[in-house]
């Protein structure tokens, strides 16, 4: 049965043809857009590692380039905000806070392994903050400002690509000729550039004020009492205007940066689905149309095989399976081009992310061929005989 | 004839209504994500109020210093290095200093409002046309003595002042108080150039002005006598820069910046061309995915053009018996699909007109008013026709080649 209807589709490839290409391309489409939705689903549903409500971000810019002035200026900044009632913790940060636009990158090495992981600058008070949890080890603080080497804490993802089964507590990694990381925590998880972006390996380096005596931080996080509003925020921007004068103080929620990255990851996604999901109806009508035209165009044939004793059910059951035949076809086409993006490593993703998707758009290739055939079929099945080879 | 062309198409569509719909809906849904998207192009990069002489103006907005080490840097310019050596340029008519925007907060009454403010001095006003709803723009005594006067939006005032009049009024900025001096119309976050929510004179950042260094916070925006001054522009400028290479404190560093219209710039920054900005690759590239976006609906078109086609077999049997050439047919058939997507696209303007209304009022992009013009139909128009053209030739040359004796007698294999 399976191998007649192959032979049908094959003796009209010419006419098929089209339709063919028509299910490849829409193949493809969909391949393309399911990835791109099971990899930010996936990440979507992974935890981040942090804690974001009720965080703030305070922006500093000063007015000067005076390191000295400034960093004067920004230690009498935080003794005030420490004085606020309504805050619980804060940390000063590098620009590249949970949720912000920025990055860091610096590369790192353990024997023969060499990896580029990112950099986040912090406070010893950050994991308060953040509500972070260490699972191994510990987080820095002042026992650590008698060592020699920087502590470090590192994620799940940096321990597996750099130490792979080793217990990394302890282990000095190479800073500059005068100086080494030392690893004295592990997290979890840590995922701050965006719910939809997948685990970077990374780690935390702290921010000793009294030690880096150059450098200067103008991200401040803020974890302040439940229920805090803009009035608070607008009490505490005055009075630290009032010390920092001339300098540009700047307040926003993580919830609100998270939006933002959420936006910029979505709006993309959502276009491309709506643009996707129109191609696809677009090929499906005209699948439909051309399905019903052709079978009508076969309506003697019909009537012999109804003639010489074939029940309606079998009729049907061809022309779907007919439909089944042509819509494998431009799968076998499309699966092999689709199948090179999990087996040449494209785009550094997981294969999974490919597989699932490739998954997914068969199952809807074949459900759209079966939708579009459905009707057709049925009028097909439904002809009398008589009728049929009457006209004839 | 073309009208009996016509009037033929417009029975075949009668006909079969269902194929007509199908072709249709696919027609009208396909030019209008092209027109919604080259209603964003012509947004981005068109000219638009405040930019209206497109090609007049050239922007400054990057500048990159390589190190002989390899290490390099890019960002805006500074002030220093725009006001020393972009502001003496002799062929432009005019060249404006401002600053990026920078964000920052104002509260009124328990709430917060995030402003986008950028400082910006007198040339700016007359090298590019705001609309003023209320008020007008500072003058040159203003920014010479360095007025807290500020020229707000239309949004910041409704939000700060509710509706009604506001110059006079004073606006509080980032701890600051501003006198409102005048309000002008939204202008998209889009057009970085010119977006802000609040304009404030350039003289109140006097810090920044004499920190040495090519790299700042500073845009400068070029204004040209006529369209045709605009490569001499462009010459002068990279004189100006190699001069300054030369010149420069470290031996062998690589300074590159250009005056470039917006859609130069996009592509510099885009395609990472360096020296030239890369307008044709760019081009090609777009062309690239339209013709690929097209491609699916076209090839769906063409199978139910087949079909339709199929159907008028003895028509065409008929015609050719009495000596119609196989040229004669293919423009009869090529006619009909132009028509049918002429009428597509009157549809697909239709769609995209409420398609932008709705993008404008999501609030998406940050002051959008995305609309159709003359340019953007135009386009369509265009898109209209090739796509027309694609989906119709191989139908009707695939018609074109029955055999009298065949279509006659009702169909080919």
């Amino acid at each position: 049965m399976i191998r007649h209807l192959f032979k049908l589709i094959w003796n009209r490839k010419r006419s098929n043809f089209l339709l063919i290409t028509e299910i490849f391309f829409c193949f493809l489409v969909l391949f393309a857009v399911l990835s791109l939705i099971v990899y930010n689903v996936r990440n979507y549903n992974k935890p981040l590692g942090f804690e974001h409500e009720n965080v703030w971000l305070l922006s500093m810019r000063p007015d000067t380039d005076s390191t000295a002035l400034n960093r004067q200026t920004l230690e009498q900044i935080m003794q005030r905000a420490k004085g606020f009632q309504e805050i619980e913790s804060m940390a000063l940060t590098n620009s590249n806070a949970p949720f912000a636009f920025s990055q860091m990158n610096n590369q790192l090495s353990y024997g023969e392994k060499m990896i580029m992981a990112n950099e986040y600058l912090v406070q010893d008070d950050f994991d308060k903050v953040m509500r972070m949890q260490v699972s191994h080890g510990r987080w820095f603080g002042q026992q650590d400002n008698a060592s020699h080497h920087y502590p470090i804490v590192i994620n799940r993802a940096m321990q597996q690509q750099l130490f792979e089964g080793e217990d990394p507590l302890g282990k000095l990694l190479h800073r500059n000729d005068s100086s080494n990381y030392q690893v004295v925590g592990v997290v979890e998880h840590y995922r701050p550039s965006s719910e939809y972006t997948a685990e970077e390996p990374g780690f935390f380096n702290r921010i000793q004020l009294p030690r880096d005596e150059k450098d200067f931080y103008g991200e401040l996080l803020i974890k302040v009492k439940p229920g805090m509003g803009v009035e608070f925020e607008e009490k505490m921007v005055k009075e630290l205007s009032g010390i920092g004068k001339g300098w540009t103080m700047e307040v926003t929620t993580l919830e609100k940066m998270r939006q933002n990255k959420a936006k910029v990851a979505k709006v993309p996604m959502i276009a491309l689905t709506i643009i996707c999901v129109f191609l696809i109806l677009n090929v499906a009508l005209g699948l439909f149309g051309v399905l019903w035209y052709n079978i009508s165009r076969r309506n003697s044939e019909i009537g012999l095989r109804r003639a010489v004793g074939a029940a309606s059910s079998q009729v049907y059951r061809q022309f779907i399976g007919e439909v089944l035949v042509l819509a494998t076809f431009g799968l076998v086409l499309g699966v092999a081009f689709a199948i090179q993006f999990p087996l040449l490593q494209v785009f550094e993703v997981e294969s999974t992310v490919y597989l699932i998707a490739l998954g997914i758009a068969i199952g809807l290739i074949y459900l759209l061929a079966i939708g579009c055939a459905f009707y057709p079929s049925r009028q097909a099945a439904a002809i009398h005989p008589a009728m049929a080879l009457h006209e004839e | 004839m073309l009208k009996n062309y016509l009037k033929i198409a417009w029975k075949v569509l009668l006909r079969r209504k269902f194929f007509t719909f199908i072709s249709l809906f696919g027609i009208s849904f396909t030019l209008m994500v092209l027109m919604v998207a080259t209603s964003l192009f012509d947004h981005t990069f068109g000219p638009q109020i405040p930019e209206r002489d497109m090609d007049k103006l050239l922007f400054v907005n990057m500048m990159r210093e390589e190190h002989s080490e390899g290490y390099s840097s890019s960002g805006p310019p500074s002030y220093h290095f725009l006001d020393r050596n972009v502001r003496t340029l002799q062929t432009p008519e005019q060249v404006s200093i401002n600053s990026m925007f920078f964000q920052v907060n104002s509260y009124i009454n328990n709430r917060k409002l995030a402003l986008d403010i950028k400082y910006t001095d007198r040339e700016f006003w007359d090298i590019l046309e705001f609309e003023f709803l209320e008020g007008g723009p500072f003058g040159q005594q203003e920014v010479a003595g360095a007025s807290r006067v500020a020229v707000i939006n239309e949004n910041t005032r409704n939000q700060y002042f509710g509706e009604g009049e506001a110059v006079g009024k004073t606006i509080e900025v980032d701890q600051v108080k501003y006198k409102v001096v005048g309000v002008v119309k939204d202008v998209p976050v889009l057009r970085v150039n010119s977006y802000a929510d609040v304009w404030v004179p350039i003289t109140l950042r006097s810090q920044d002005f004499n920190k040495p260094g090519f790299r700042g916070l500073y845009f400068a925006t070029i204004k040209a006598h006529s369209p045709d001054d605009v490569p001499k522009i462009k010459d002068e400028y990279a004189a100006m820069l190699q001069k300054l290479e030369d010149q420069h404190a470290v031996k062998g560093s690589k300074l590159s910046s250009f005056p470039d219209t917006i859609l130069e710039a996009f592509a510099r920054t885009f395609l990472g061309r360096g020296r030239e900005p890369g307008l044709a690759i760019l081009y090609t590239i777009l062309a690239g995915l339209t013709f690929l976006f097209m491609l699916l609906p076209a090839i769906n078109l063409v199978s139910i053009n087949i079909s339709r086609i199929m159907e008028r077999s003895s028509e065409i049997g008929v015609r050719k018996a009495f000596g119609a050439t196989s040229s004669t047919i293919i423009g009869q058939f090529i006619v009909e699909n132009v028509f049918l997507t002429l009428l597509g696209g009157i549809l697909g303007f239709a769609l995209s007109a409420a398609v932008l209304k709705l993008i404008n009022d999501s609030g998406v992009i940050v002051y959008a008013n995305l609309g159709l013009n003359l340019r953007v139909f135009t386009w369509g128009l265009l898109l209209s026709l090739i796509f027309g053209l694609i989906s119709g030739v191989y139908p009707a040359y695939k018609m074109s080649r029955l055999k009298a004796v065949e279509a006659l007698k009702g169909g080919s294999k």
